[in-house]
């Protein structure tokens, strides 16, 4: 049985509560401004901010650290060279010295960067993604975008699980992955095999989308109702973001 | 509790005349329908007959006989010329008539999972009333309805793919029957089916009203279901005629690559 679409329970929280469509574009202007972010303190209070957020939205710890980790993993790099390599200030271990403007400058990223994965956490772990791209749609993004993320998302777990079912045919047939010639022809071939299946299933699908009349218009069952906290949270995080963007400014 | 009425308008219940061209208000007519892929493999040679309002008719014959694509020039999935086949009056030649010919058949694909790709049962059975252009609150009691008739009212919710074989194949069944079509075409309904996924199966269509067509190997199936057969074998119509003599036609069966159904053997 393929894992697409396997949804995951959605804690209750004042933030599964929020209003789709508002929560969206709260997190997207708060994405936006942390990005814009320059100096540590403020980069370290949207950390914080963010941080607060996922604690409010009740998710388990162990999907948050598992994500979280992937971001971090994704800044590390700026921790570990920008001390190195930026001049000015600092100190000498041994013949190695080390930038206390390149630290800072390293960890301003490094906060940037998990203020970020937070904020999309929130975003992700609070509402089903099909609600989230509904309301996306909600907000004049593309229908055919949305539809298109739908369906690459549906069937990269498809294709990924039929990778998984060719793979242990090879292996009941006595293939296991080696530096050989062999080896890396036969694992070609079954990705490509692989890609013309995703090739003959995508026309299938198409297929079967207008033979029940699909024009490109994305339609959903989803409606959404804006109520006055839905907005006061998207104005408290706007004015939040925007009052750490000015100090950055500063 | 099932209520097949809701699931297929039902054009006309008039009897079951035979095939031919005698009545202008058939279901279907095709006339000396031929196909041919850009490889050159032909796949439909000169192939002519005409289902009336309200008959379910099995189509049979081996692999690479024509079925599917037979279905696919019905519903205008593949572009033919014009005056060769005529859906409800609709030729799926011309381009008017084929942005219609959505309303009036509907086709259930061989593999179900080509056909789920929305996140619930419920989204996946609106889709198409939505794109008939229904509103939210008419898609959500089609939902209701369609589910209704397959037997699953409470599956609204849940995620397609999680499904088992046989909801599957209901489920995809719920999603056309929710665009109300007045025929329907069904390729290969009985396959990666188990007995009992068959058998609910087997009673749903029996229940729906309506023209149907059906495209499969699975003779027994026919015989449970379908009143009359066409022998479908390399892209011609090779026999036409009532199902239980047609299938148990020992000479037939063999020489288009099929086999008469246990229960009509002697």
């Amino acid at each position: 049985m393929t894992l697409a679409f396997r949804h995951r329970e959605i804690p209750d929280s004042p933030l599964a509560k929020w209003d789709a469509r508002w929560k969206l574009a709260a997190v997207l202007v708060a994405v936006c401004g942390v990005a814009a972010i320059d100096h540590l303190a403020p980069a370290a209070i949207a950390l914080a901010l963010g941080v607060a957020l996922l604690a409010m939205a009740r998710l388990p710890v162990k999907w948050i650290r598992y994500r979280l980790g992937l971001f971090a993993l994704a800044a590390l790099p700026f921790l570990l060279v920008l001390p190195f390599t930026l001049e000015g200030e600092g100190w000498n271990l041994g013949p190695v010295r080390i930038s206390e403007r390149g630290l800072v400058a390293g960890l301003a990223v490094f906060c940037r960067c998990l203020a970020i994965g937070c904020f999309a956490l929130v975003l992700v772990g609070t509402a089903p993604l099909h609600h989230t791209l509904a309301a996306a749609h909600k907000l004049k993004v593309p229908g055919l975008l949305v539809q298109l993320t739908l369906l690459a998302y549906r069937y990269a777990f498809l294709l990924a699980d039929e990778f998984r079912r060719q793979r242990t045919a090879m292996c009941t047939r006595g293939y296991r992955v080696r530096a050989t010639q062999h080896s890396y022809r036969a694992l070609g071939h079954a990705t490509g095999a692989v890609f013309v299946r995703g090739a003959v299933r995508a026309e299938n699908v198409a297929t079967a989308m207008r033979c029940r009349g699909f024009d490109g218009t994305f339609h959903t069952l989803r409606t959404f109702r804006t109520t006055f906290s839905d907005m006061i949270s998207f104005v408290a995080l706007v004015v939040a973001i925007t009052a750490l963007v000015l100090w950055d400014r500063i | 509790m099932r209520n097949a009425e809701c699931g297929m308008r039902n054009e006309s219940t008039q009897g079951v005349p035979a095939s031919g061209f005698r009545n202008p208000q058939s279901a279907i007519r095709i006339s000396s329908l031929s196909h041919r892929y850009p490889d050159g493999r032909v796949a439909l040679d000169d192939v002519s007959f005409a289902v009336e309002q309200g008959e379910c008719v099995a189509i049979v014959g081996p692999n690479g006989a024509g079925k599917t694509t037979l279905f696919l020039r019905l519903c205008g999935v593949l572009n033919g010329t014009p005056g060769q086949v005529a859906v409800n009056g609709l030729d799926p030649a011309i381009a008017d008539h084929r942005k219609k010919l959505p309303e009036v058949i509907g086709i259930v694909f061989q593999n179900p999972d080509d056909q789920l790709f929305s996140p619930t049962v419920a989204e996946d059975v609106a889709f198409g009333p939505l794109n008939m252009g229904a509103t939210v609150e008419e898609a959500k009691t089609r939902v209701v309805e369609a589910l209704q008739v397959v037997g699953m009212p409470d599956a609204a919710e849940r995620v397609p793919f999680q499904l088992s074989g046989g909801e599957k194949r209901r489920a995809a069944l719920a999603g056309v029957l929710a665009m109300r079509p007045s025929i329907l075409l069904l390729d290969e309904p009985s396959m990666f089916l188990d007995p009992r996924g068959r058998r609910e199966l087997v009673t749903t269509i029996r229940e729906l009203s309506g023209t149907k067509l059906i495209a499969t190997h699975d003779l027994d199936f026919v015989l449970d279901t379908c009143a009359r057969v066409l022998v479908l074998d390399a892209g011609k119509l090779a026999a036409e005629g009532p199902a239980e003599k047609l299938l148990a036609d020992t000479e037939l069966m063999d020489k288009h690559g099929l086999e008469v159904p246990y229960r009509l053997r002697r």
